[in-house]
Protein backbone atom coordinates (compact mmCIF):
# COMPACT_ATOMS: atom_id res chain seq x y z
CA UNK A 1 0.00 0.00 0.00
CA UNK A 2 1.13 3.54 -0.67
CA UNK A 3 2.69 4.79 2.54
CA UNK A 4 2.22 8.47 1.69
CA UNK A 5 -1.43 7.86 1.04
CA UNK A 6 -1.75 5.92 4.30
CA UNK A 7 -0.18 8.79 6.20
CA UNK A 8 -2.58 11.24 4.56
CA UNK A 9 -5.53 9.03 5.42
CA UNK A 10 -4.34 8.92 9.01
CA UNK A 11 -3.98 12.69 9.20
CA UNK A 12 -7.37 13.33 7.57
CA UNK A 13 -9.02 10.77 9.87
CA UNK A 14 -7.73 12.67 12.87
CA UNK A 15 -9.29 15.83 11.44
CA UNK A 16 -12.65 14.08 11.40
CA UNK A 17 -12.96 13.16 7.70
CA UNK A 18 -15.28 10.17 7.53
CA UNK A 19 -14.25 9.00 4.06
CA UNK A 20 -10.57 8.97 5.01
CA UNK A 21 -11.27 7.07 8.18
CA UNK A 22 -13.42 4.52 6.38
CA UNK A 23 -10.64 3.85 3.90
CA UNK A 24 -8.00 3.54 6.64
CA UNK A 25 -10.31 1.22 8.58
CA UNK A 26 -11.01 -0.86 5.48
CA UNK A 27 -7.30 -1.33 4.86
CA UNK A 28 -6.22 -2.38 8.33
CA UNK A 29 -9.13 -3.63 10.41
CA UNK A 30 -9.00 -7.21 9.20
CA UNK A 31 -5.28 -7.61 9.86
CA UNK A 32 -5.56 -6.13 13.33
CA UNK A 33 -8.61 -8.30 14.01
CA UNK A 34 -6.75 -11.46 12.99
CA UNK A 35 -3.71 -10.49 15.05
CA UNK A 36 -5.90 -9.96 18.12
CA UNK A 37 -7.79 -13.22 17.60
CA UNK A 38 -4.58 -15.22 17.28
CA UNK A 39 -3.07 -13.60 20.34
CA UNK A 40 -6.04 -13.29 22.72
CA UNK A 41 -8.86 -15.40 21.33
CA UNK A 42 -11.83 -14.96 19.03
CA UNK A 43 -13.88 -12.91 21.48
CA UNK A 44 -11.35 -10.08 21.61
CA UNK A 45 -11.02 -9.25 17.92
CA UNK A 46 -13.74 -6.61 17.75
CA UNK A 47 -12.68 -4.96 20.99
CA UNK A 48 -9.05 -4.68 20.00
CA UNK A 49 -9.95 -3.24 16.60
CA UNK A 50 -12.26 -0.70 18.19
CA UNK A 51 -9.78 0.32 20.88
CA UNK A 52 -6.96 0.59 18.33
CA UNK A 53 -8.83 2.95 16.05
CA UNK A 54 -10.25 4.93 18.95
CA UNK A 55 -6.70 5.44 20.18
CA UNK A 56 -5.75 6.69 16.72
CA UNK A 57 -8.65 9.16 16.68
CA UNK A 58 -8.00 10.35 20.21
CA UNK A 59 -4.44 11.20 19.30
CA UNK A 60 -5.84 13.83 16.97
CA UNK A 61 -3.77 16.52 18.63
CA UNK A 62 -0.68 14.86 17.23
CA UNK A 63 0.71 16.69 14.23
CA UNK A 64 3.81 14.58 13.78
CA UNK A 65 3.68 11.62 11.45
CA UNK A 66 4.27 8.23 13.03
CA UNK A 67 7.96 7.36 12.97
CA UNK A 68 7.23 3.97 11.46
CA UNK A 69 4.86 2.95 8.71
CA UNK A 70 1.16 3.48 9.31
CA UNK A 71 0.73 -0.30 9.38
CA UNK A 72 3.48 -0.59 11.99
CA UNK A 73 1.97 2.28 13.94
CA UNK A 74 -1.51 0.71 13.98
CA UNK A 75 -0.22 -2.76 14.85
CA UNK A 76 1.93 -1.19 17.55
CA UNK A 77 -1.18 0.29 19.18
CA UNK A 78 -3.04 -3.00 18.74
CA UNK A 79 -0.15 -4.88 20.31
CA UNK A 80 -0.13 -2.54 23.29
CA UNK A 81 -3.83 -3.29 23.83
CA UNK A 82 -3.27 -7.02 23.33
CA UNK A 83 -0.42 -7.08 25.85
CA UNK A 84 -2.58 -5.25 28.38
CA UNK A 85 -5.19 -7.97 27.98
CA UNK A 86 -2.67 -10.79 28.15
CA UNK A 87 -0.99 -9.37 31.23
CA UNK A 88 1.42 -11.83 32.77
CA UNK A 89 0.50 -14.51 30.24
CA UNK A 90 2.84 -12.77 27.79
CA UNK A 91 6.29 -13.43 29.11
CA UNK A 92 9.25 -12.83 26.84
CA UNK A 93 11.29 -16.02 26.64
CA UNK A 94 15.00 -16.18 27.14
CA UNK A 95 16.36 -16.01 23.63
CA UNK A 96 19.90 -16.82 22.64
CA UNK A 97 21.38 -15.56 19.41
CA UNK A 98 19.93 -15.70 15.95
CA UNK A 99 20.30 -19.39 15.28
CA UNK A 100 18.43 -19.93 12.08
CA UNK A 101 16.57 -23.20 11.73
CA UNK A 102 14.32 -21.97 8.93
CA UNK A 103 15.77 -24.49 6.47
CA UNK A 104 14.44 -27.27 8.61
CA UNK A 105 11.21 -25.47 9.30
CA UNK A 106 10.32 -24.60 5.73
CA UNK A 107 11.04 -28.06 4.40
CA UNK A 108 8.40 -30.51 3.25
CA UNK A 109 5.95 -31.71 5.82
CA UNK A 110 5.04 -35.32 5.34
CA UNK A 111 2.57 -34.81 8.15
CA UNK A 112 0.37 -32.73 5.85
CA UNK A 113 0.77 -34.95 2.82
CA UNK A 114 -2.45 -36.91 3.22
CA UNK A 115 -4.58 -34.16 4.65
CA UNK A 116 -7.21 -32.18 2.78
CA UNK A 117 -6.82 -28.41 2.59
CA UNK A 118 -9.36 -27.94 5.38
CA UNK A 119 -7.58 -30.49 7.57
CA UNK A 120 -4.24 -28.88 6.84
CA UNK A 121 -5.56 -25.46 7.83
CA UNK A 122 -7.10 -26.85 11.01
CA UNK A 123 -3.88 -28.63 11.92
CA UNK A 124 -1.72 -25.58 11.26
CA UNK A 125 -4.13 -23.32 13.14
CA UNK A 126 -4.04 -25.60 16.16
CA UNK A 127 -0.26 -25.74 15.99
CA UNK A 128 0.02 -21.95 15.76
CA UNK A 129 -2.35 -21.56 18.72
CA UNK A 130 -0.22 -23.90 20.80
CA UNK A 131 2.94 -21.84 20.26
CA UNK A 132 4.24 -19.71 23.11
CA UNK A 133 2.88 -16.18 22.65
CA UNK A 134 6.24 -14.66 21.77
CA UNK A 135 6.72 -17.09 18.90
CA UNK A 136 3.08 -17.05 17.88
CA UNK A 137 3.26 -13.28 17.53
CA UNK A 138 6.20 -13.53 15.13
CA UNK A 139 4.39 -16.10 12.99
CA UNK A 140 1.18 -14.07 12.95
CA UNK A 141 2.89 -10.85 11.93
CA UNK A 142 5.48 -12.19 9.49
CA UNK A 143 3.85 -15.30 8.02
CA UNK A 144 0.13 -14.65 8.28
CA UNK A 145 0.14 -10.85 7.89
CA UNK A 146 3.17 -10.96 5.58
CA UNK A 147 4.74 -8.04 7.39
CA UNK A 148 8.36 -7.32 6.55
CA UNK A 149 10.90 -8.16 9.24
CA UNK A 150 11.82 -4.50 9.72
CA UNK A 151 8.19 -3.51 10.19
CA UNK A 152 7.61 -6.45 12.53
CA UNK A 153 10.67 -5.43 14.53
CA UNK A 154 9.14 -1.96 14.86
CA UNK A 155 5.89 -3.40 16.13
CA UNK A 156 7.59 -5.85 18.48
CA UNK A 157 10.12 -3.21 19.57
CA UNK A 158 13.05 -5.52 19.14
CA UNK A 159 15.96 -5.89 16.69
CA UNK A 160 15.34 -7.53 13.32
CA UNK A 161 17.63 -10.36 14.36
CA UNK A 162 15.32 -11.16 17.24
CA UNK A 163 12.36 -11.28 14.87
CA UNK A 164 14.24 -13.71 12.62
CA UNK A 165 15.27 -15.81 15.60
CA UNK A 166 11.75 -16.00 16.99
CA UNK A 167 10.35 -16.85 13.59
CA UNK A 168 12.89 -19.63 13.08
CA UNK A 169 12.17 -21.15 16.46
CA UNK A 170 8.45 -20.80 15.88
CA UNK A 171 8.67 -22.58 12.57
CA UNK A 172 10.77 -25.37 14.02
CA UNK A 173 8.18 -25.79 16.77
CA UNK A 174 5.39 -25.84 14.20
CA UNK A 175 7.10 -28.58 12.21
CA UNK A 176 7.52 -30.61 15.39
CA UNK A 177 3.92 -30.08 16.45
CA UNK A 178 2.56 -30.91 13.02
CA UNK A 179 4.68 -34.09 12.99
CA UNK A 180 3.11 -35.06 16.30
CA UNK A 181 -0.35 -34.44 14.85
CA UNK A 182 0.50 -36.77 11.98
CA UNK A 183 1.80 -39.46 14.32
CA UNK A 184 -1.36 -39.26 16.42
CA UNK A 185 -3.54 -39.51 13.31
CA UNK A 186 -1.57 -42.55 12.10
CA UNK A 187 -1.93 -44.25 15.46
CA UNK A 188 -5.70 -43.70 15.35
CA UNK A 189 -5.93 -45.20 11.86
CA UNK A 190 -4.07 -48.34 12.99
CA UNK B 1 6.12 -21.09 -2.44
CA UNK B 2 8.30 -23.91 -1.30
CA UNK B 3 7.30 -27.44 -2.13
CA UNK B 4 9.50 -30.48 -1.83
CA UNK B 5 8.71 -33.51 -3.94
CA UNK B 6 5.06 -32.55 -4.12
CA UNK B 7 4.70 -32.45 -0.37
CA UNK B 8 3.20 -29.37 1.27
CA UNK B 9 5.70 -27.10 3.00
CA UNK B 10 5.14 -25.13 6.17
CA UNK B 11 5.07 -21.96 4.06
CA UNK B 12 2.31 -23.42 1.91
CA UNK B 13 0.34 -24.52 4.94
CA UNK B 14 0.68 -21.12 6.59
CA UNK B 15 -0.32 -19.42 3.37
CA UNK B 16 -3.39 -21.62 3.12
CA UNK B 17 -4.29 -20.65 6.66
CA UNK B 18 -3.80 -16.95 5.87
CA UNK B 19 -6.00 -17.25 2.78
CA UNK B 20 -8.64 -19.03 4.82
CA UNK B 21 -8.70 -16.16 7.29
CA UNK B 22 -8.52 -13.40 4.70
CA UNK B 23 -12.23 -12.68 4.88
CA UNK B 24 -12.35 -12.44 8.65
CA UNK B 25 -12.55 -9.03 10.21
CA UNK B 26 -14.29 -6.79 12.66
CA UNK B 27 -18.08 -6.83 12.73
CA UNK B 28 -19.96 -4.09 10.91
CA UNK B 29 -21.08 -2.42 14.13
CA UNK B 30 -17.49 -1.53 15.00
CA UNK B 31 -17.05 0.69 11.98
CA UNK B 32 -20.39 2.37 12.68
CA UNK B 33 -19.36 3.13 16.27
CA UNK B 34 -16.00 4.46 15.15
CA UNK B 35 -17.60 6.61 12.46
CA UNK B 36 -19.78 8.16 15.15
CA UNK B 37 -16.58 9.09 16.97
CA UNK B 38 -15.19 10.59 13.75
CA UNK B 39 -18.38 12.65 13.38
CA UNK B 40 -18.06 13.92 16.93
CA UNK B 41 -14.48 14.93 16.20
CA UNK B 42 -15.62 16.81 13.11
CA UNK B 43 -18.37 18.54 15.10
CA UNK B 44 -15.93 19.52 17.83
CA UNK B 45 -13.57 20.85 15.18
CA UNK B 46 -16.36 22.96 13.68
CA UNK B 47 -17.24 24.27 17.14
CA UNK B 48 -13.63 25.23 17.76
CA UNK B 49 -13.48 27.03 14.43
CA UNK B 50 -16.75 28.84 15.17
CA UNK B 51 -15.44 29.95 18.55
CA UNK B 52 -12.26 31.20 16.93
CA UNK B 53 -14.31 33.02 14.31
CA UNK B 54 -16.51 34.49 17.02
CA UNK B 55 -13.46 35.74 18.83
CA UNK B 56 -12.21 37.34 15.64
CA UNK B 57 -15.63 38.87 15.01
CA UNK B 58 -15.67 40.19 18.54
CA UNK B 59 -12.41 41.95 17.86
CA UNK B 60 -13.89 43.54 14.74
CA UNK B 61 -16.98 44.63 16.59
CA UNK B 62 -14.91 45.93 19.44
CA UNK B 63 -12.97 48.05 17.01
CA UNK B 64 -16.27 49.44 15.73
CA UNK B 65 -17.56 49.97 19.21
CA UNK B 66 -14.71 51.78 20.83
CA UNK B 67 -15.88 54.22 23.35
CA UNK B 68 -19.47 53.05 23.29
CA UNK B 69 -21.12 50.84 25.88
CA UNK B 70 -24.75 51.46 25.08
CA UNK B 71 -26.69 48.50 23.78
CA UNK B 72 -29.91 49.66 22.27
CA UNK B 73 -32.79 47.23 21.77
CA UNK B 74 -34.09 46.81 18.26
CA UNK B 75 -36.81 49.20 17.40
CA UNK B 76 -40.14 48.31 15.94
CA UNK B 77 -40.52 48.35 12.20
CA UNK B 78 -42.72 51.44 12.40
CA UNK B 79 -40.00 53.34 14.15
CA UNK B 80 -37.49 52.35 11.52
CA UNK B 81 -39.58 53.75 8.73
CA UNK B 82 -38.38 57.19 9.63
CA UNK B 83 -34.72 56.32 9.42
CA UNK B 84 -32.11 56.72 6.75
CA UNK B 85 -29.81 53.74 6.43
CA UNK B 86 -26.89 52.72 4.32
CA UNK B 87 -26.93 49.37 2.58
CA UNK B 88 -25.67 46.46 4.62
CA UNK B 89 -21.90 46.45 4.29
CA UNK B 90 -20.24 43.00 4.45
CA UNK B 91 -17.95 42.16 7.35
CA UNK B 92 -15.17 39.58 7.51
CA UNK B 93 -17.51 36.60 7.98
CA UNK B 94 -20.15 37.61 5.46
CA UNK B 95 -19.47 34.49 3.38
CA UNK B 96 -20.03 32.04 6.27
CA UNK B 97 -23.46 30.40 5.80
CA UNK B 98 -26.02 30.86 8.54
CA UNK B 99 -29.50 29.43 8.98
CA UNK B 100 -30.88 32.54 10.65
CA UNK B 101 -29.81 36.14 11.14
CA UNK B 102 -30.66 38.72 13.75
CA UNK B 103 -30.26 42.44 13.65
CA UNK B 104 -28.58 43.95 16.67
CA UNK B 105 -28.53 47.70 17.00
CA UNK B 106 -25.45 49.29 18.45
CA UNK B 107 -24.16 52.78 19.03
CA UNK B 108 -20.70 52.98 17.47
CA UNK B 109 -18.20 55.83 17.25
CA UNK B 110 -18.53 58.11 14.24
CA UNK B 111 -15.03 57.10 13.22
CA UNK B 112 -16.41 53.65 12.38
CA UNK B 113 -18.04 55.24 9.34
CA UNK B 114 -14.69 56.35 8.05
CA UNK B 115 -13.36 52.79 8.22
CA UNK B 116 -16.07 51.90 5.68
CA UNK B 117 -15.23 54.85 3.47
CA UNK B 118 -18.29 56.86 4.57
CA UNK B 119 -18.36 60.47 5.56
CA UNK B 120 -19.74 61.08 9.06
CA UNK B 121 -22.90 63.17 8.83
CA UNK B 122 -23.51 66.31 10.79
CA UNK B 123 -24.85 65.33 14.21
CA UNK B 124 -28.62 65.20 14.31
CA UNK B 125 -29.00 63.12 17.40
CA UNK B 126 -28.82 65.43 20.34
CA UNK B 127 -28.16 62.72 22.83
CA UNK B 128 -25.24 60.90 21.22
CA UNK B 129 -23.27 63.44 19.32
CA UNK B 130 -20.11 61.31 19.31
CA UNK B 131 -21.74 58.09 18.12
CA UNK B 132 -23.85 56.83 15.27
CA UNK B 133 -26.32 53.97 15.21
CA UNK B 134 -25.47 50.74 13.42
CA UNK B 135 -27.50 47.60 12.73
CA UNK B 136 -25.28 44.52 12.84
CA UNK B 137 -26.46 41.30 11.16
CA UNK B 138 -25.46 38.45 13.45
CA UNK B 139 -25.82 34.76 12.50
CA UNK B 140 -27.03 31.98 14.79
CA UNK B 141 -23.36 31.09 15.30
CA UNK B 142 -22.66 34.53 16.77
CA UNK B 143 -20.64 35.74 13.78
CA UNK B 144 -21.29 39.26 12.50
CA UNK B 145 -22.04 39.13 8.76
CA UNK B 146 -22.76 42.75 7.86
CA UNK B 147 -23.34 46.19 9.26
CA UNK B 148 -25.38 49.16 8.15
CA UNK B 149 -25.34 52.64 9.57
CA UNK B 150 -28.54 54.30 10.66
CA UNK B 151 -29.37 57.94 10.77
CA UNK B 152 -32.65 59.06 12.29
CA UNK B 153 -34.61 61.13 9.80
CA UNK B 154 -35.04 64.80 10.52
CA UNK B 155 -38.69 64.41 11.45
CA UNK B 156 -37.74 61.75 13.98
CA UNK B 157 -35.79 64.37 15.83
CA UNK B 158 -39.04 65.88 16.89
CA UNK B 159 -40.38 62.66 18.31
CA UNK B 160 -40.22 62.16 22.06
Amino acid sequence: MNEVEDAQLLERSRRGEESAFSELFRRYQAGIHRYAVHMCGASTGDDVVQETFLAVLRQRGRTDAPRQTVAGYLFGIARHIVLQRLGSRYEPLTESGDDDVSEVASGALTALEHLTRAETIAAVRAAVQSLPLVYREAVVLCDLQEMEYAAAAGVLQCPIGTVRSRLSRARALLVTKLGAVHATADARRQ
Amino acid sequence: MKESEGRPSLDTALRAMAEDEAQLGASAGIEARLLAEVRSIAAARRRRMAIAACAAAAVVLFALWIGSQRFLPSRSSEARVAEVTTDFLPLAYSSVPSTSLQVVRLAVPRTALVSFGLTPPEPLDRTFTDTVLADVLVGDDGLARAVRFVRPAADQEQMP
